[in-house]
């Protein structure tokens, strides 16, 4: 319906050009929302997914700077996520502190060390590892596969192996998940794991395709990616969403953005749209407890 | 040197001979349960007025109904001059009725004084909150109670008996007419109970009349006027005890009054091998040491008042509670439970009280609630709708679970089925050794009998189960052994004829010639 309306108001929208550059646009926000899905769904949440991103890139661009090998570059900044992922959950679950606060704060932690790497300043990968992010195999851009298999991949893994229904059950009613005899601690663990390994593919991706960056590169990230998961029918209660749902919520944000951009709206009146789209959506999906 | 603050001067003696309160044929309903019936209750100016009963018997839902949180069907309410069909907590207070209840609704980051103006503050003349005064009346209250307490200290850090006092305080500073005090002595010692107690007559002695609801009946006997039993929503007796020698073999027999009826019986079984045994479990370090042993084939009951600490020994006993010490032998094995994954390895399954809260995530389906804590029972890593089915769906049909598809969020289903739902989990497990926790809450009586039924059956194929139940005839219906507990410890094992509600009502408030602690 909304590419319709942004279609009538401007034929460009329609373009089969436009509508590949929506998916490109969404690629990074598609797999970051994967992370921010699943952190949800388990009950808890990760605030600190863009900074994750700013600070892998920074260190892959620093360290390609310094004359480290690509390969061994592109290893370490996507070890950096998942270490992330790794000290939130351990935080997350053994302080049993409220994890919108812990990850909250742990995104600025990462945010800091981005800061310090890179002096405030433009990281460069030199021109290399440009693939992953602007290749293109069959008329398609690489970024797409990309967002298409990891989609499809946290899909089965919720909804059908047996890590899925014990996460699903910890977001459900953590205690009833710790009575049946689930690991509660180590599940958040490795779920917050999980979705930083997530963040390592946004940030390949990310850094690929835009070839140089600032610390501040995955800002909002979280935000959009939150918002993306609510539009999608994930609660922040835990335990209630599914995979597909999310994915139309990207979309859905995609769709928004690339309309408001094509007609030309200035990015600050972009930022308010999204701030009222992220509030309007939580309101939305909190409807059936307001009606009680 | 003072003004006496209101509530402290005596009353006008003419009053005397006036109830405060009178209830008239006082009847409540809820939804299956008829929870009053006819309360007919008088209580006098000055007096203690105590209300004992079993749990259940309708004490509590009185109380509120008289703080106003529960509107009686049918029934009046005289309190002075006037006739009320119902009362509001607002309306309540301003009639000069406060309530303690055994739960504290102090603010613990709050000072003594903070917490009994909360809400009333004494304000100055530029609206700003006038320490020193409140602080002195507190100080006044203090002393004229004879207590030692100090009126600046954080309430988090007062001991249990001096939050009583703090809330005994702040009740006497709304100036009230009636007290209302549910188990104001319940988790105190010996010594702090006598302060308690003395501090009851003490405020009934300025004309305050004071309702005290306590299990333990020997305080009963100590400070009470007048006694009155509840039970099964009745009145059943009203005693005067103006030499606080009530006869306690007497209000326990009413207390107990119903036959059992034998609405289902467990089909007698022969106890196969012992299964498990506890020995020495210590919850803390101060608390008694816990035995027993449970056989295949066997129902063992677990009875004790509400707060006797009977949840608590099985959750320890499940690793989901603390414990310091205690071996736990099954099958003839010694085995260590640290959380309850590894008691449910060792094959112990546990049925929560709390159900909603604690057995069920209920935004998932009925598969998911169902097979979670199963999950390695499937033999492939990934597991479709159809392997649910297939190994899931026999459950359905075997607990007879009335819901619409395996895929149902168990919210939807009414609260028997639920609690199928839960059984049904630790049946998918394979679990051998059941725990259940009041089983039966909640839940209608046709459901009743088919959880019973169940339980018998699981028995006879050879399960052992745990069984916490606050209801008699269910207990005694049910049980092969009755364990009794009492403040955390096991004051008697009841077996066969010896298990009756008399008996195990004895031994649970501890009306008994052994009775050294309290």
């Amino acid at each position: 319906m909304l590419s319709v309306i942004f279609g009538a108001l401007n034929p460009r929208f329609l373009s089969m050009r436009n509508l590949l550059a929506i998916f490109q646009q969404i690629a990074v926000l598609g797999v970051a929302t994967m992370a921010m899905a699943l952190t949800l769904i388990s009950g808890g949440i990760d605030l600190s997914i863009g900074s994750m991103i700013g600070l892998s890139t920074v260190i892959m661009c620093r360290l390609i700077m310094d004359g480290t090998a690509v390969p061994l570059a592109i290893l370490i900044g996507a070890v950096v996520p998942v270490g992330c992922g790794f000290l939130n959950g351990v935080i997350v679950a053994k302080s049993k502190c409220v994890p919108l606060i812990v990850t909250l704060g742990m995104g600025y932690v990462y945010y800091g060390f981005a800061l310090v790497i890179s002096g405030g300043l433009f990281m460069s990968m030199q021109g290399q590892f440009r693939t992953l992010g602007r290749g293109v195999i069959a008329g398609i851009p690489i970024p797409m596969y990309v967002v298409i298999l990891m989609v499809l991949g946290t899909h089965v893994l919720l909804k059908y192996s047996k890590f899925g229904r014990r996460l699903v059950a910890l977001g459900g009613n953590e205690t009833v998940a710790f009575l049946s005899g689930i690991g509660v601690d180590r599940l958040k663990i490795i779920t917050y794991t999980l979705g930083g390994a997530i963040m390592a593919l946004a940030s390949l991706v990310l850094v690929s395709r835009l070839g140089n960056v600032l610390a501040n590169v995955g800002e909002g990230y979280e935000l959009r990616a939150l918002a993306a998961a609510i539009i999608g029918g994930v609660t922040f209660e835990g335990g209630r969403g599914n995979i597909p749902g999310v994915f139309l919520g990207v979309g859905l944000l995609g769709i928004v953005q690339n309309g408001l951009n094509i007609l030309q709206v200035s990015s600050y009146f972009q930022t308010l749209a999204l701030g009222v789209i992220i509030v309007a959506a939580v309101v939305v999906s909190n409807i059936e407890k307001i009606r009680q | 040197m003072f003004p006496v603050p209101a509530f402290l001067q005596c009353p006008n003696p003419d009053m005397e001979q006036f109830p405060v309160i009178e209830t008239r044929d006082i009847n409540k309903t809820f939804p299956g349960v008829k929870a009053l019936s006819g309360i007919d209750f008088t209580l006098l100016p000055g007096e203690i007025h105590c209300i004992v009963g079993e749990n259940g018997a309708g004490k509590s839902t009185f109380i509120k109904i008289l703080s106003g949180f529960l509107r009686p069907e049918s029934g009046d309410i005289v309190i002075g001059e006037e006739t009320f069909r119902y009362l509001s907590p607002h309306l309540s207070q301003e009639q000069g009725i406060q309530v303690i209840y055994q739960e504290s609704l102090l603010v613990p980051q709050m000072n003594v004084v903070e917490n009994i103006y909360v809400g009333r503050e004494i304000t100055g003349k530029l609206g700003f909150i006038d320490r020193r005064k409140a602080l002195s009346e507190t100080r006044k209250v203090i002393e004229s109670l004879g207590i030692a307490l100090d009126p600046q200290a954080m309430v988090e850090n007062l001991e249990v008996a001096d939050r009583q006092f703090v809330k005994i305080i702040k009740a006497l500073a709304m100036n009230p007419r009636v007290l209302i005090m549910d188990e104001p002595t319940a988790m105190f010692n010996a010594q702090d109970t006598g302060v308690v107690l003395k501090l009851v007559e003490d405020i009934s002695k300025r004309g305050i009349s004071v309702i005290f609801i306590s299990h333990r009946l020997e305080e009963v006997a100590r400070v009470g006027d007048r006694v009155t039993v509840f039970k099964d929503g009745r009145t059943v007796a009203s005693h005067d005890n103006p030499r606080r020698n009530i006869d306690l073999a007497m209000i326990t027999r009413e207390m107990v009054g119903r036959s059992v009826d034998a609405f289902y019986k467990k089909v007698k079984t022969h106890p196969g091998e012992t299964i498990l045994e506890v020995q020495g479990l210590k919850l803390d370090k101060d608390s008694p040491e816990v035995n027993f042993t449970l056989r295949r084939g066997e129902i063992l009951g677990i009875a004790g008042l509400v707060g006797s600490g009977r949840t608590e020994i099985v959750e320890a006993l499940f690793g989901a509670g603390k414990k310091i010490q205690g071996k736990i032998i099954i099958r003839g094995r010694e085995v260590t439970i640290d959380r309850p994954s590894d008691a449910i390895r060792a094959g112990l399954g546990f049925i929560t009280e709390e159900r909603q809260r604690t057995g069920l995530a209920l935004g998932l389906s009925v598969a998911k609630n169902m097979t979670i804590a199963g999950l390695n029972k499937f033999k492939r890593a990934f597991i479709t709708p159809a392997d649910e089915i297939r190994s899931a769906g026999r459950y359905v049909d075997d607990l007879a679970i009335k819901t619409p598809s395996l895929q149902q969020e168990v919210r939807f289903l009414s609260g028997g089925n639920q609690q199928k739902v839960v059984i049904a989990r630790w049946l998918f497990r394979e679990s051998e050794i059941l725990i259940f926790d009041e089983p039966t809450i909640g839940i209608d009586v046709n459901a009743k009998a088919e959880i019973y039924r169940l339980m018998s059956k699981l028995a006879a194929n050879g399960a052992a189960i745990i069984m916490i139940s606050s209801e008699m005839p269910e207990l005694i219906a049910m049980s092969d052994r009755v364990l009794v507990i009492k403040h955390g410890q096991i004051t008697t094992e009841l077996v066969g004829e010896n298990i009756t509600e008399e008996k195990i009502i004895t031994y649970a408030f501890g009306v008994t010639d052994d009775e050294q602690t309290a």
